[in-house]
């Protein structure tokens, strides 16, 4: 800000006065060709209540100044950036060295030093690129990196950025004008946050959503939303920005958390179920043994009176104990009681041991991976997965398993078994909706092989078999024909990362009412790890 | 147990739970016939004279409830139980038709078995409408749980 632009440059001259340097500084300065306006400030209140009132260009700082005011003035500018010239015109050399030690622009030792270094700090600062005038909030908008939609209080979308209009596949013209509906899907929307935010006057942030591409699919959103509040407060509309799911790490394991969860919660009635039998007859059981002890108790008793009288010698009274004891024990059963009790316990154990069978696939199942691949035996993975899913699919599937030899293959094995977890209920559930309740069962075939690319899993079924229109998509996140409850929709396309990430692939076959074959290549070396984000 | 005790006859696929529930029912007025499948159940419904039956729910093939309902159909007079651990998961709905006594959950409690079992033999000779034009046994005197 020099002379051309009209202004005068303030530049403030720290001195302690007559003590100091201040006639010369001043002189000096005033003598310059250069139109300033010099404020003299005697100390570092001074020079912060100056500061206080508004920016200066220079501080021109009197090495007469007492130390710790220099110090704290030198700290003053340095924090609004303001540089820093010492009038050092008395100095000795030590002085002069603490001087040229401090981050100032120039030191001066005399009086056309002095002008000299103001004239060019001036100069430098003047060439400094001058500041341009803030962006309008439209231009804020236009260089927003985000996806960001603007709708008025009827829903119309007004202001949409590049980023929403691509991430929907479609142009901001085609979007600008449309109603918001248009980019839901046609379920009951009056629960997404857009229109809570628009109707309710709700906020959401990161919330996850679903919103409907131009061309009809569906995509993940964590959307953050709120209403748009006009002149005078009044709402008037939603404001919202969205990012696709699969573009943020966090909240697609959240997401996938979700999914594990909804599949784990099928899986638990089926073990629940499976846990339920052997409790029922141990349970049973050992209150069956608990009345044989009272029974066994009842004929101890007639054993110890025997023996007592046996030991005094009493013929009589040892022949009416025996009596004694031979009638409660036929009243009792006890014959009966002494085989079952036996049989109860070993019952009993079986079912114990069924129990821990259990626990142990689920502990086995549920492994946490050690966050690295391994080399992993497929064929085990199968095993400990089937385990876990039978309970649950026994009664309508017939499980035929067809494994080949197979050499260690690189994978994350806890990742692998939710993958064939999923499939694995998905062939069920297909089975389900074909057989209903008719009394017939299905199959689900699962083999292994070695191919030349890699190891394969098949995983087939009989079920309903999966349309035509359908089998493109099924890929995609959040699309399922499943019922609300049984799945999100994520299992397919989770899976197919997880394999994807393995440097496999997963593949589909299906035909309506006849069956679905799902095939899982992965390829036993070299794998492109792709990054995990 | 004398020849003509009261018949009951027990479905359960899993043999443990049979020999489980015989266990329990030892020292009842009944004469227990145990089986692991409806079909065999049929054959012993249509070949003897059934006063109560104890079906698992969940079943091989169908549900206990259908063949309960095929009961009732075919068998009216037979007094029909439900036993299952999974009583959440079968709809209300679909109970309701089948006119059963009660529905016992797994793991049962023998007093509460025993006590059920009673009250559904007295209901039947107390009510000898029990088994009318629809087949429903009429109201559970003692239902072990009450059918929601």
């Amino acid at each position: 800000m020099t002379e051309a632009s009209g202004q005068l440059a303030r530049v403030l001259l720290a001195s302690p006065g007559e003590r100091g340097a201040l006639p010369r500084c001043s002189q000096a300065l005033q003598g310059l060709g250069v139109g300033l306006s010099l404020e003299v400030v005697r100390d570092a209140e001074a020079c912060a209540r100056a500061l206080s009132v508004g920016s200066a260009q220079l501080l021109v700082l009197d090495a007469g100044c007492a130390s710790g005011e220099a110090a704290e003035m030198l700290e003053q500018a340095r924090r609004v950036g303001m540089p820093v010239v010492i009038a050092a015109l008395d100095s000795g050399p030590l002085e002069l060295a603490y001087w040229r030690a401090q981050p100032v622009a120039a030191c001066a030792l005399t009086p056309s030093e002095l002008a000299v270094a103001v004239r060019d700090s001036l100069e430098s600062a003047a060439r400094a690129p001058v500041s341009e005038p803030l962006p309008s909030s439209a231009g804020i908008l236009r260089s927003l990196n985000a996806a960001l939609l603007v709708a008025d209080a009827e829903g119309c979308i007004f202001h949409c950025s590049d980023l929403a209009a691509a991430a929907l596949a479609t142009s901001t013209q085609a979007l600008l004008g449309k109603p918001i509906s248009e980019i839901l899907e046609s379920a009951p929307h009056d629960e997404h946050p857009l229109w809570r935010s628009l109707d309710e006057g709700e906020s959401f942030e990161g919330e996850e959503s679903v919103l409907l591409r131009a061309d009809g699919r569906r995509i993940a959103v964590g959307i953050s939303c709120a209403p748009l509040v006009g002149e005078g407060g009044r709402r008037g509309g939603v404001v919202a920005i969205f990012k696709e799911l699969r573009e943020s790490r966090r909240m697609r394991g959240d997401v996938l958390q979700r999914e594990k969860m909804a599949s784990i919660g099928q899986l638990a009635a089926g073990v629940a179920h499976e846990i339920n039998n052997p409790m029922g007859f141990i349970h049973a059981n050992l209150a069956q043994l608990a009345e044989y002890v009272v029974d066994l108790r009842q004929v101890w008793s007639r054993v110890e009176a025997l023996q007592a009288a046996a030991l005094e010698g009493d013929g009589a009274r040892v022949r009416d104990t025996a009596r004694d004891l031979a009638t409660v024990s036929e009243e009792l059963d006890i014959a009966y009681v002494l085989s079952d009790l036996a049989k109860a316990i070993r019952e009993s154990q079986e079912g114990s041991e069924r129990v821990r069978h259990i626990v142990q696939d689920l502990r086995e199942f549920s492994h946490p991976d050690s966050g690295e691949i391994e080399a992993t035996d497929i064929n085990q993975c199968l095993d400990s997965t089937t385990n876990i899913v039978w309970p649950m699919m026994k009664h309508l599937v017939e499980l035929k398993k067809n494994y080949a030899d197979l050499p260690p293959v690189p994978a994350y094995p806890m990742q692998l078994k939710q993958v064939v977890m999923n499939l694995l209920v998905n062939a069920y559930q297909a089975i389900e909706q074909r057989v209903g309740r008719s009394g017939e069962t299905g199959t689900i075939e699962v083999e292994t092989r070695v191919t030349p690319e890699g190891v394969e899993i098949r995983v087939s079924d009989d079920g309903v078999g999966i349309s035509p229109e359908h089998r493109e998509r099924i890929f995609e996140p959040f699309f399922t024909t499943k019922k609300v409850g049984t799945g999100m929709g994520l299992g397919l396309s989770t899976s197919f990362k997880i394999v994807e990430r393995l440097g496999g692939r997963l593949s589909v076959e299906s035909e309506e009412h006849v069956g679905t074959r799902m095939t899982l290549l992965l390829p036993i070396e070299s794998i492109r790890v792709a990054p995990a984000g | 147990m004398s020849a003509d005790a009261p018949l009951l006859l027990i479905v359960d696929d899993e043999p443990r739970i049979l020999s489980a529930l015989r266990r329990s029912l030892r020292r009842e007025p009944y004469q227990v016939v145990a089986v692991e499948s409806f079909r065999e159940a049929f054959g012993v419904l249509e070949s003897h004279s059934v006063a109560l039956l104890l079906s698992d729910h969940k079943m091989p093939g169908k549900t206990g409830l259908q063949f309960l309902a095929e009961v009732a159909e075919r068998h009216p007079r037979v007094v029909r139980i439900l036993i299952t651990g999974w009583m959440e998961s079968i709809p209300q709905e679909e109970i309701d038709p089948v006119g059963l006594w009660a529905v016992i959950d797994k793991p049962w409690d023998d007093a509460e078995l025993k006590a059920t079992l009673r009250a559904a033999l007295e209901g039947r000779h107390a009510q000898p409408a029990a088994g009318s034009e629809d087949g429903s046994p009429g109201l559970p005197l003692q239902p072990s749980r009450p059918l929601r």
